[in-house]
């Protein structure tokens, strides 16, 4: 495998995505270090390659990206995993707003809390997160499968079209257009098969809600 | 955009708030380009009839002289001095004595009618700087990293109402009750509802900015024995429109969020500091620590000492 690691630290935000871009088609894996909380870091990256980021990103970590698998060992901010149509992103900390937002394809994985309006106007793919998330959580939703582990606030599933919510806490209460209804034995293995890959211990698979346009 | 910053340090001792805000707004510069300004609070050390007086004046002949004849007739001027700042403009910065509280809004409505001077602020227990332009020129024009504090707040501002001036710079500041300022990310969409009932209880506003209006609002809610966390928690159900709001006071610092959580705000804290900013990278700059919380909309958090 061929590494390479980018000093962040006196980089812009546009010398770095350079930066990115251009080895990625040259190594396997790319660490970044000191990336203190930039913003946009890999955003439109269509290369098949590992990227680490040693600390947290800011707003729109993984926008539109195809392909890469990026993993952050803090938190990031608003947008993570903004409009990918593939690959995987993983948060081992907290995110802010909109954490999966529009996503079409891949997965995005939030190990801690998000903030709110997860996985709006998401139409594809797949977003987990570990801990709580906020107001609005799938928000508009328009595709594919959205996991939280902790609880959810108010208006869950707001506006819904397409796609499913899975709470395993509780939900403080439903948007508009949203229905719950108890998990499946085909849910509970699909759930079961998404997160045993991504290392989460659940005990007991029927707490989950299934939310959906009503 | 606007970016908002605020540290408290939870051993009441002075620290470097300057240099701290300096960092964290620094880190924000990106959120706005157009002016800076920080309240620095628990290091002026004035006796208790002392207060801080920050005024703008025009490098004009005879203007400053003037403005000091105009002081020393109310009080003796006491540790001046001179900031020559950009646009043709100096702050004068000085100290003045006062019977009481109550007399310094009327000597800053005073001093405003001489031609080419704004009075930027009046304070007895916090020092405000704030100017035209980016985060780093203000920090060495004002020496901020010699400026120490229990806490303070801050503010680079992306201007979308207003003019770009040393007055509309943010923190605002009421003088409804004492040394109460307030930075601002967002816009108040029901202002005149707001404003309307302060004016009739004989609050007096100097401009149409909305930041001036929640400051009020936040001050006469203190000034009507609320606390801050109560005064920020009705903020949220009062103020419409998408906002975060940082407001310091001599013994605290709170921030408030609009309901649908259309600003961002996160917070840190460990045993020695509590720090808020719109960002994470700003709080990188003054607190380690992997926790970092989003604040949610319609939240209120607080740190008073």
């Amino acid at each position: 495998m061929k590494e390479y690691t980018i000093d962040a630290k006196n980089m812009d935000e546009k010398e770095l995505n350079r930066s990115i871009k251009k080895l990625a088609k040259e190594y396997d894996k790319i660490t970044i270090n000191n990336p203190q909380s930039k913003h946009n870091i890999c955003a439109g990256l269509r290369e098949d390659v590992e990227i680490e980021i040693n600390g947290s990103a800011g707003y729109f970590v993984g926008t539109m990206v195809d392909g890469p698998k990026t993993h952050i060992t803090r938190n990031a901010g608003w947008f993570a995993g903004d409009n990918m149509t593939n690959g995987e992103l993983i948060i081992d900390g907290s995110s802010g707003d909109g954490a999966g937002q529009g996503i079409y394809g891949g997965t995005v994985v939030v190990r801690g809390s998000t903030g709110s309006r997860t996985g709006e106007i998401m139409k594809g793919g797949t977003v987990i997160i570990g801990g709580n998330s906020g107001f609005m959580t799938g928000l508009l939703m328009m595709g594919g499968r959205l996991i939280v582990l902790g609880d959810v606030t108010e208006d869950a599933g707001e506006s819904i079209m397409r796609g499913t919510l899975y709470v395993q806490g509780n939900v403080k209460s439903l948007g508009k257009d949203a229905v719950m209804s108890p998990v499946t034995d085909d849910d509970i293995a699909e759930l079961k098969e998404v997160l045993e890959h991504y290392d989460f211990q659940v005990d007991d698979y029927s707490q989950f809600k299934k939310i959906t346009k009503g | 955009m606007c970016g908002i910053a605020g540290i408290i340090y939870k051993d009441k001792k002075t620290h470097n708030v300057g240099e701290s805000l300096t960092a964290m707004l620094e880190s924000l510069q990106h959120r706005g380009p157009d002016s800076a300004g920080f309240a620095i609070y628990g290091g002026l050390d004035l006796p208790e009839d002392h207060y801080q007086l920050n005024i703008e004046v025009k490098n004009k002949p005879g203007l400053l002289n003037q403005l000091k004849t105009t002081l020393t007739q109310i009080s003796p001027i006491h540790n001046e001095e001179l900031i020559h700042s950009v646009d043709n403009y100096a702050v004068y910065k000085c100290e003045i004595e006062l019977e009481n509280y109550d007399l310094l809004k009327p000597l800053i409505r005073n001093l405003d009618k001489i031609e080419d001077i704004q009075v930027i602020n009046g304070s007895h227990s916090f020092e405000m700087i704030k100017d035209v332009g980016l985060v780093d020129d203000i920090s060495k024009r004002y020496n901020l990293n010699t400026r120490v504090g229990t806490h303070g707040i801050g503010h680079t501002r992306f201007a979308t109402e207003s003019g770009v001036d040393r007055y509309h710079a943010h923190p605002y500041q009421s003088y409804i009750t004492p040394d109460i300022t307030v930075v601002h990310n967002g816009q108040i969409t029901n202002y005149w509802k707001i404003r309307d009932p302060l004016e009739r209880k004989g609050h007096i506003f100097e401009s149409y900015n909305d930041t001036e209006c929640i400051v009020h609002y936040m001050a006469d809610k203190l000034n009507e024995g609320y606390k801050l966390e109560e005064a920020l928690e009705d903020a949220v159900n009062d103020l419409d429109g998408p906002f975060s709001i940082l407001v310091g006071t001599p013994t605290g610092i709170g921030i408030a969020k609009d309901k649908l959580g259309l600003r961002p705000g996160v917070m840190a804290e460990n045993d020695d500091v509590f720090a808020i900013a719109s960002e994470e990278m700003a709080l990188q700059n003054v607190i380690d620590t992997e926790y970092v919380e989003q604040i949610a909309p319609g939240e209120t958090r607080s740190y008073t000492i």
